[in-house]
């Protein structure tokens, strides 16, 4: 009786430990997590791709974990890797070398971005987003006298706001300030550039404090739910929001649900120009991946045309390739593609850049950014004072990343200045 | 209670007064638990436009839209059955080890027993995400990675504690005179523990072990690091489900909740028996 449950545990225990050893590449992302990118994702991009695919999407933290593990392991089942430029920077070691692929249809500023300051070719350029601003057709008869939706300034969204305040009865502006949203990346490629023109040099300058002013006044108008608020395009269809700021893949949702009640333009224009930040993901190779020619084919095929009309109707991001989009896009791609042309292509248009050179200190980077917003906007704390204090732990870091300057700062020999 | 006495006539309002606020106090309860779960059917039986509508209706529409786009998203069953099959071997796992650990903590007395229990809970000190790293460059080593048996040991360690801890009030709760009786009509030291001690434990320990089959189904972490292909309904689901439109939300809830409450529901005479034996 005794070894016949002996023998029947052993018999389910090594039932349960063999593993299937499938032959499929694993794709292991951090991109296309929300459950219907994912399927799209499977459905649409992948199906046409020659060999067996597992699309995996992953949180950030277990996506970096599990990494790691199987780097340190030295072997490991992870074939291609797909996240943002900001997580494979604290993994540049892990990464093999795709000089191999070739990139000559990507543009040469995100090729070079995927080099990872190194002599190789770390991860590819994959797709790229960015973000605008959008409202409900409602707000726009409150729209200050004489200004232009799609080339606003950061002092007429305010006069925007306010009108909407008064006349509505409440606040409407939203703002992603909640824990997941992305409300650092407002500052650093939004507000800061716009005001300053500069991302980390003119911190704590003058423009810089006019800035936070201003965005305190925005703040009045704002609704103050949204430090809860991380994907816009919930507010806006539920109408607690009606003006906003936020990632395009954030706001699809309501262009594709409510295609007539919505519109999409550029952010606002400061002093300085108008400010704004270009998001690149890309795909990577692991140095464990077990099938070198597999990652390598899928990335291949990742970056043709047809791929990345594919991954753009899937997630909305865009391609990094010239392609011809064909008239059918889906709404949501059609109003943030010409909110992003018109951005981009503004006279005063200042592209500024994901923070380059950081490497595992991109997060605290963000975190400055952040710290910043909660004790001017959220603890009313004097401004300057506030300022001066992030500025040294700002300084302290770059110094200790010794980073460069990158866009819209001026080149520096040696880190970047915070002055 | 020395003035009962003189308040003698008004000592029906009190109990009155008691009774409405122990009513009471069980409506606010039974209603603390009951709404959320109402308004997660309710929405995850709506219309993706109602969810996001207001007012809330408080009937569903029962538009199955939601829910069917989860039921055919890739790998619902599979990982369903991944969690029930992981959930269930950290519960026979954690009962397994646990519930000796337990009776050996309440009838003998060791050198560094109290260090034992204290080591115990200690294994509750590190957060998963610390220990994931090493437990999954291990594992990826000895070949447990992404396998069932490898998540459940994990699990297992998260619910041992309590495993430990329940059982041993438990059985402290079992009269020792029960168990010499036994031996004085000729059981062993085993016998009397299989035929005495464990029936009167069995209700408890069922119920420590619903505690590891719930710790283990809400996992999410280790499951996450340390299984791709056999993954959990808890780690297939609520990465993606935290960045997913509202009416996804709710139906995924409801798709997370719905297995463990039928499986609590099942088990539940067993729960009710765990406070009985507690507070005798």
């Amino acid at each position: 009786m005794k070894s016949g449950l002996k023998l029947a545990f052993l018999a389910t225990a090594s039932a349960l430990i063999s593993t299937s050893l499938a032959a499929e590449t694993l794709f292991w992302s951090t991109q296309a997590r929300p459950i219907e990118e994912t399927q799209a994702m499977r459905e649409q991009v992948l199906a046409g791709f020659d060999g067996a695919v597992t699309f995996e999407p992953s949180d950030e933290g277990p996506w970096q974990t599990r990494l790691e593990a199987e780097l340190q392991a030295g072997s490991g089942r992870i074939g291609v890797l797909g996240a943002l430029h900001g997580n494979f920077t604290p993994l540049v070691e892990g990464l093999a070398d795709l000089s191999a692929v070739d990139v000559s249809a990507v543009a040469p500023g995100f090729v070079e971005l995927g080099r990872l300051e190194t002599d190789e070719q770390k991860y590819i350029p994959w797709m790229q987003a960015s973000f605008v601003m959008a409202a409900h057709r409602d707000a726009l008869e409150y729209l200050p006298e004489g200004a232009d939706l799609m080339a606003l300034s950061y002092d007429e969204l305010i006069e925007w706001a306010g009108n909407m305040h008064r006349e509505s009865g409440e606040p409407r502006f939203g703002f992603p300030a909640g824990p997941q949203g992305l409300k650092h990346r407002f500052f650093q490629g939004y507000m800061l550039p716009s005001f300053t023109g500069s991302m980390v040099t003119e911190f704590r300058s003058e423009a810089a404090e006019q800035a936070w002013e201003a965005f305190l006044e925005l703040w009045t108008h704002t609704n103050p739910a949204s430090t809860n608020f991380s994907f816009m395009q919930e507010q806006l269809i539920s109408g607690d929001a009606w003006v906003v700021f936020d990632h395009t893949a954030r706001l699809a949702d309501a262009f594709n649900e409510r295609p007539d009640d919505f519109v999409a333009f550029p952010a606002p224009s400061g002093p300085a120009g108008r400010g704004f930040m270009p998001v690149l993901a890309g795909v990577a190779v692991p140095t464990t991946a077990p099938d070198m020619d597999a990652s390598m084919a899928l990335i291949n095929y990742l970056l043709e045309p047809e791929t990345q009309i594919a991954t753009l109707r899937a997630t909305n991001f865009f391609p990094v390739i010239d392609v011809e989009l064909p008239d059918d896009m889906p709404p949501s791609v059609q109003a943030a593609g010409a909110a992003i042309a018109a951005m981009s292509g503004a006279d005063d248009a200042l592209p500024a850049l994901l923070p380059v050179g950081l490497g595992a200190l991109g997060g605290q980077f963000n975190q400055i950014y952040a710290d910043t917003f909660e004790r001017i906007v959220l603890a009313r704390q004097p401004i300057r004072a506030v300022l001066d204090d992030q500025a040294e732990a700002l300084r302290r870091l770059i110094e200790e990343a010794e980073a460069p300057c990158w866009a819209p700062d001026a080149m520096s020999d040696g880190a970047c200045p915070v002055n | 209670m020395s003035d009962v006495t003189i308040a003698a006539p008004r000592e029906e309002d009190v109990h009155r007064a008691g009774r409405f606020v122990f009513w009471a106090g069980i409506a606010l309860l039974v209603l603390w638990v009951l709404v959320p779960i109402w308004f997660l059917f309710v929405n995850a039986l709506s219309a993706p436009s109602e969810v996001t509508s207001f007012p809330k209706r408080f009937w569903p529409s029962f538009d199955l839209a939601s829910l069917q786009f989860f039921w055919n998203f890739q790998g619902v069953t599979a990982a369903l059955w991944n969690s029930v099959k992981v959930a269930v071997l950290t519960m026979v796992l954690s009962i397994g080890m646990g519930a000796p650990a337990g009776y050996a903590l309440t009838r003998f007395d060791f050198p560094g027993k109290e260090f034992f229990r204290i080591l115990v809970i200690m294994t509750r000190a590190f957060p998963l995400p610390l220990l994931a790293l090493p437990l999954a460059v291990m594992f990826i080593r000895t070949g447990l990675d992404d396998t069932v048996l490898g998540l459940a040991l994990v699990h297992t360690m998260l619910a041992l504690p309590f495993a430990v801890l329940i059982t041993f009030s438990l059985f402290s709760g079992i009269p020792v005179e029960l168990e010499e009786a036994a031996w004085t009509l000729g059981c062993n030291r085993l016998q009397a523990v299989i035929k005495v001690v464990l029936p009167l434990a069995l209700p408890g320990i069922m119920a420590s072990a619903v505690f590891a089959f719930v710790i283990s189904w809400n996992e999410v972490f280790a499951a996450a690091v340390l299984t791709i292909e056999n993954r959990t309904l808890t780690a297939f689901l609520l990465q993606s489900l935290n960045v997913s439109p509202l009416p996804l939300k709710f139906a995924g809830g409801v798709a997370l909740v719905m297995p463990a409450l039928i499986f609590i529901f099942a088990v539940r005479k067993y729960l009710f028996a765990m406070w009985g034996i507690a507070n005798r």
